[in-house]
């Protein structure tokens, strides 16, 4: 049974367009992930599915309610954590649970939450004292006090070292484990590849691909990329008109031809007969990142460094 | 409890966590007070008009207190909520943001009120003044003066582009307001034109509308009448201008 359905979101701010067409449904109790690269349009589309904005066009149905008109019942039912938000400064962590527990009908029982989310200790420690992996999880931690059907979580691993993001991870899927369905943002492929059982990949506005992320990967089929140092001269243009070979990069002094797995044996036949030496040579397999490439046509910019803001205006 | 009288709770929590505001309506009224008002009890009566009133500093310490909370904390607190998205995340909630506002304006309030009280028992005790004579005018005149000065904060809330512009508006307002309401320049010594302005300005008509309900007489009408409606054109156009993000 789908909890969210989103059909034909069309959504712009003045002559920019933030959404152009984009369409999903999100099923009762699984993680569905949308992901593209900043100003693809992924906040805007969550912002329409909470209720934050009106779109200009198309239907957008959470739990079969109408976000806008009946704001008030999705929000009881809907936990949203937004990219970049904060608290006051000297607000402590418990005093905010208590506050937000207070606007919902459904209330989490905060001190058994503050062990889920390992806040126990930071109980009574003003928001600005906390680390920046302590504010995510009690962001998350008042995304889950209203006891919500449904998560909205905006970005979540943003700017948290490399420990801090899989920790989060491991919260995301105990989150679902309670039966609570989640909707991850996010352009950070490995995030995505790890926890979503589907996802969106959003770019400039359009949904390119819904899938599972073995899914993704299967379209992508079983293009490998073979990386190597020429010692010697050789022609691109020949390397290119191999059977098989879909692709032939140069990055410095790296060669990367990218195809099926037997243009490996076909490109080290080649190099042999051309008398071209070689070093480093070493063979990848497909990444959702490849899949994000070859769908969208373009690199995914922040697969590595993940930046913030995705926001308009 | 339910959700505004939860967040006026933790607002209030929040302001007394503060120790600037804390100083700026509990002390320093009253420490200006102290440095101005004890040289001047000394002096010889009938000196020069506005300043020689004995209400007179009693009524520019009330008036401080309500223009640093409606122009300083006001506008750079729900400036850095919107900023820091508090108000945009509360919009995620069952509860409308505005209720946010409200409770801010509530504990400001209560803030304003205290400091008052806490000023006027000092200037009845430290500097042996009598206490306010014409009480029902006197209230009207602070609350009037409290709802004038708060719109105005709330307009520069609403308009101020930044968590930081707020914080250089406000000063920037709050100064030339107390130089109308006579607090450097007595106002019977300002061109007539000036103290005509003046006489209107949301500071000049608190300080003098206070100052006469304290000595036991009525108020000018004009000047509470003025409070009113700028009190009333700052709400209207703080809610016609402001913005949640």
């Amino acid at each position: 049974m789908p909890v969210i359905e989103v059909e034909h979101l069309h959504k712009r701010y003045g002559d920019k367009i933030a959404v152009d067409d984009v369409s999903f449904t999100v099923e009762q109790g699984e993680i569905f992930g949308v992901l593209g690269p900043n100003g693809a349009g992924k906040t805007t589309t969550v912002e329409c599915v909470q209720g934050l904005r009106r779109a200009d066009g198309g239907t957008v149905r959470v739990l079969g309610l109408d976000p806008i008109r009946d704001r008030a019942e999705v929000r009881q039912r809907v936990g949203a954590q937004l990219q970049e938000s904060q608290l006051p400064d000297k607000l402590r962590v418990r005093e905010a649970l208590d506050l937000y527990r207070s606007f919902y009908r459904q209330r989490a029982d905060i001190d058994e939450l503050l062990a889920d989310l390992g806040l126990t200790d930071q109980r009574n420690t003003a928001f600005h004292k906390l680390s920046g992996g302590q504010k995510q999880r009690l962001s998350v931690a008042l995304a889950l006090v209203g006891r919500p059907e449904i998560a909205i979580l905006d970005e979540l691993t943003t700017g948290l070292d490399p420990q801090g993001r899989r920790d989060t991870w491991d919260l995301v899927e105990r989150i679902r484990d309670r039966g609570v369905t989640v909707l991850l943002v996010t352009h950070f492929m490995e995030e995505a590849e790890r926890l979503c059982d589907r996802l969106a990949i959003i770019d400039t506005g359009r949904v390119v691909a819904i899938d599972t992320p073995s899914g993704l990967l299967s379209r992508v089929g079983t293009e490998h990329r073979v990386h190597f140092r020429a010692l010697d001269a050789v022609d691109d243009a020949l390397l290119a008109a191999l059977p098989g070979v879909t692709g032939v990069r140069r990055t410095g002094d790296e060669i990367t031809v990218t195809g099926p797995e037997e243009v490996l044996q076909t490109l080290l036949a080649t190099l042999a007969e051309q008398k071209v030496r070689y070093a480093g040579l070493r063979v990848e397999q497909p990444t959702l990142d490849d899949a994000f490439v070859s769908l969208t046509g373009r690199a995914a910019r922040t697969t590595t460094s993940p930046s913030t803001d995705e926001r308009p205006s | 409890m339910n959700a505004l009288s939860k967040l006026i709770a933790v607002e209030a929590k929040l302001f007394l966590r503060e120790p600037v505001s804390l100083f700026f309506v509990f002390a320093l009224p009253l420490g200006l007070m102290l440095v101005f008002g004890l040289p001047q009890r000394g002096a010889t009566e009938g000196g020069a008009g506005q300043h020689a009133e004995l209400t007179f500093l009693p009524s520019l310490a009330l008036a401080l207190t309500i223009g640093m909370l409606a122009l300083f904390t006001l506008p750079m607190v729900l400036g850095i909520y919107r900023e820091r998205r508090v108000l945009r995340r509360l919009a995620t909630t069952p509860v409308n943001p505005g209720l946010l506002l409200v409770a801010q304006v509530v504990v400001n309030l209560a803030m304003g009120v205290a400091g008052a009280v806490v000023t006027a028992i000092g200037v009845r005790f430290l500097l042996e003044q009598p206490a306010p004579a014409n009480v029902p005018a006197f209230v009207l005149a602070f609350l009037l003066g409290v709802a004038c000065l708060f719109a105005i904060g709330l307009l520069i809330a609403a308009l101020a582009p930044s968590a930081r512009a707020a914080q250089s508006i406000g000063p920037a307002l709050f100064f030339p307001l107390l130089f109308l309401a006579g607090a450097w320049l007595p106002r019977d010594q300002m061109p007539a034109w000036l103290a005509r302005i003046a006489d209107y300005s949301p500071l000049g008509a608190t300080v003098d509308t206070i100052a006469a309900a304290w000595a036991g007489d009525t108020p000018a009408w004009p000047q509470l009448l003025a409070l009113a409606v700028t009190a009333v054109l700052g709400s209207v156009l703080a809610t016609r201008f402001f913005r949640w993000e």
